[in-house]
């Protein structure tokens, strides 16, 4: 885990030799694990003088973005770096096909996901394992990857032709842009929420068309 | 005072901290995981918000996920609940950070408070008695050995972070000590993040009794009696009274007197509880504090006719406690049953499923804190706390008289749950005479004492 200071061994053995061993033994380790339990993408720590800033790798914004399919015992770095890695047509929980059922279960996702308010899940909606006719009546949807304020990105105009994984806007948490991705191939039909607007997780946000695979290239 | 608070929690404790926040008339946002959009709590709530997928570390325990939703929502403060991030001194930081409040001790107090063995020795500082233990964390085998071989076997070893019986085991020789270690550092690393461990002194028959506090910012700070946690299953409370069997009102006095002493002194803020050992000749031993909101708290509700959630609620929003010790009067005995998802017969497995009947007992001195309903789906993902059944009475007597009743008359269908252990335990000989330490379902073991109660 990289830092921006790296109070390293020799600095270790210049002024403030019991603090920088306090740091090192007892402070960096518990900072590093609660970076990895915490999924925030920066810790920053005053101790003293010293001034300690750990970061996540690659960002914490492929972390945060990332289906939450991986499970409890891929816990930590392991866990991050797997899913961390570039994912272009990432898999989103809601969409047609059978793929989408298969992962519902770990996701514990519904057909439809309700809009910000109560959150009440969509009664009308239902339990059929098979979620194809949600979809094809209203056509594959871009979720909220996060809870934050949503921002549409240039391809997020109706009549877009889009690819799936191909990113559509972001929600801003705390100042950490989420990317919105395209769920399938298609052409975006709608946007559902307009920008600067908050939203929740799991929210409908872009409506599209589902084109077959090889027309949309 | 705050405006609007956000719920960072589920369960039955997402609700108990909705009902503060009308009483108190400020407005709640109720933040979710997905695998909680159907829950009580969500339906009840004018206004929630889903902050993420069911893995809790992404929802519950994801601290952007958690400000972003406050910040996004409009609100003011952030209320914890129990478990998940209650305790974490790094999210209270970044709370403060992002100009909320969060509804507990201030980031220096829960940081001063973190470590276990740090707390014993700055708590006995002022006038606690501690069982003694290891000087500091183990460094290695070697310094182990030699730490327990000082305090003497059996001894217990201890993770410095967290709760729950998680990284704990008591050892009676160096050679279990030796293998114990390794088991207890990789079950504290993956619970908790941290690996470090202490020794604490064993002691056979112990009972747990617990003291609640409050403090507000200026120092000023009120006890409210003590609960009695001792009916245990390895480290894990399932059923709490007050006030305790195991000390005379001489005895119980003088240790909640010293407890609010202590922790003033201590410069502790909000409500927490310290919690003692107390060994067979009744000396009382501090172990350690909780600097939240307990699940047992409703206990001590019931003696007090207080509302401890929405005083942890004003506290954190600096205001002075506005009652002193003489406000505090505690009458008659309450007891609290923890309903879980657990099944007694088959070393307490937890389960899921869908709630198919429900019924919540009620009568005179009843109250039942349950976020159930008949047709909801406990999810796989959480603890398995379904609820709490506390009873009150004028006295002990008539406090078990009620809880017998209240367990016969609740209802949870199509669900497994420890129901049974319970009045197992209320018709037990050991609890009526109040003599229960916290070793006894383990020792005699919950299948005995099913078997025990059907005989009857």
């Amino acid at each position: 885990m990289p830092q921006d200071r790296d109070p390293g061994p020799d600095a270790a053995r210049t002024a403030n030799h019991a603090g920088i061993e306090r740091l090192m033994d007892t402070l960096l380790p518990s900072l590093i694990a609660k970076l990895a339990t915490l999924h925030v993408g920066e810790l920053e720590v005053r101790e003293g003088d010293w001034h300690v800033r750990l970061r996540h790798p690659a960002g914490v914004d492929g972390d945060l973005g990332r289906r939450a399919g991986d499970r409890p015992s891929q816990r930590g770095h392991a866990g991050h770096d797997a899913v961390g890695a570039p994912a272009p047509a990432r898999t989103t929980p809601v969409g047609p096909g059978p793929s989408a059922a298969a992962t519902a279960s770990t996701n514990g996702t519904q057909p439809a996901l309700a809009p910000v308010g109560p959150g009440r899940a969509v009664d009308g909606a239902p339990a059929h394992e098979d979620g194809s006719g949600q979809a094809t009546a209203h056509g594959p949807i871009a979720l909220s990857p996060a809870v934050g304020i949503f921002q549409p990105g240039s391809a997020a105009i109706a009549g877009t032709r889009v690819r799936a994984g191909e990113r559509l806007g972001a929600v801003d948490m705390l100042g950490i842009p989420q990317d919105v991705l395209a769920p399938a191939d298609g052409i975006v039909t709608s946007i559902m929420v307009e920008a600067g607007t908050a939203v929740e997780y799991g929210q409908e946000l872009v409506g599209i068309e589902a084109t077959a695979g090889s027309e949309a290239r | 005072m705050f405006s609007k608070i956000l719920i960072a929690n589920r369960g039955e404790i997402a609700l108990r901290i909705l009902r503060a926040c009308r009483t108190m008339g400020i407005d709640a946002v109720v933040a979710y995981s997905e695998a909680d959009r159907d829950s009580l709590a969500v339906q009840l709530a004018d206004e929630a918000i889903c902050i993420g997928p069911p893995d809790a570390r992404r929802s519950y325990l994801s601290v952007p996920a958690i400000i972003s939703a406050a910040v996004v929502t409009g609100c003011d403060a952030i209320h914890p609940g129990y478990g998940f991030l209650s305790e974490d001194e790094t999210f209270a930081e970044v709370v403060r950070a992002h100009d909320l409040t969060f509804i507990g001790p201030p980031p220096e107090v829960l940081d001063r408070f973190a470590s276990k063995e740090g707390t014993r020795r700055l708590l006995g500082g002022f006038g606690l008695p501690t069982i003694p233990g290891s000087v500091g964390m183990i460094r290695d085998d070697e310094h182990a050995l030699a730490e327990a071989e000082r305090i003497g076997y059996p001894v217990l070893i201890k993770p410095s972070a967290g709760g729950g019986g998680k990284g704990m085991r008591m050892v009676r020789t160096p050679r279990e000590l030796e293998s114990a270690i390794k088991v207890c550092r990789s079950e504290a690393k993956s619970a908790f993040g941290d690996d470090s461990l202490y020794l604490e002194k064993w002691l056979d028959d112990t009972r747990h009794v617990e003291v609640q506090v409050a403090v507000d910012r200026y120092g000023h700070g009120v006890q409210f009696g003590e609960r009695d946690c001792s009916v245990q299953r390895r480290h894990q409370k399932i059923l709490e009274e007050g006030p305790t069997t195991a000390l005379t009102p001489a005895a119980r006095a003088e240790l909640n007197e010293r407890a609010i002493r202590a922790v003033v002194a201590a410069g502790y803020e909000n409500v927490g509880t310290l919690e003692f050992l107390v060994d067979a000749e009744g000396k009382a031993y501090f172990i350690e504090i909780n600097c939240r909101i307990q699940v047992e708290h409703a206990v001590t509700e019931m003696l007090t006719g207080m509302d401890l959630v929405a005083m942890q609620i004003r506290i954190a929003a600096g205001e002075p406690l506005g009652i002193t010790q003489a406000d505090v009067q505690t009458r008659g005995h309450a007891i609290e049953f923890r309903i879980n998802a657990e099944d007694p017969a088959h070393e307490f497995r937890p389960g899921a499923g869908i709630v198919e009947r429900y019924h919540a007992p009620g009568g005179p001195g009843i109250r039942m804190d349950s976020h159930l309903f008949p047709g909801y789906e406990v999810p796989p993902f959480y603890d398995s706390l379904l609820g709490k059944l506390v009873v009150w009475g004028p006295d002990r007597a008539t406090a078990v008289e009620r809880g017998r009743a209240a367990l016969d008359e609740l209802v949870v269908e199509g669900i497994v749950t420890n129901v049974e252990i319970h009045k197992a335990l209320i018709t037990s000989e050991t609890f009526l005479e109040g003599r229960m330490t916290t070793n006894l379902l383990d020792r005699v073991g919950s299948a005995a004492f099913l078997a025990a109660a059907a005989r009857t």
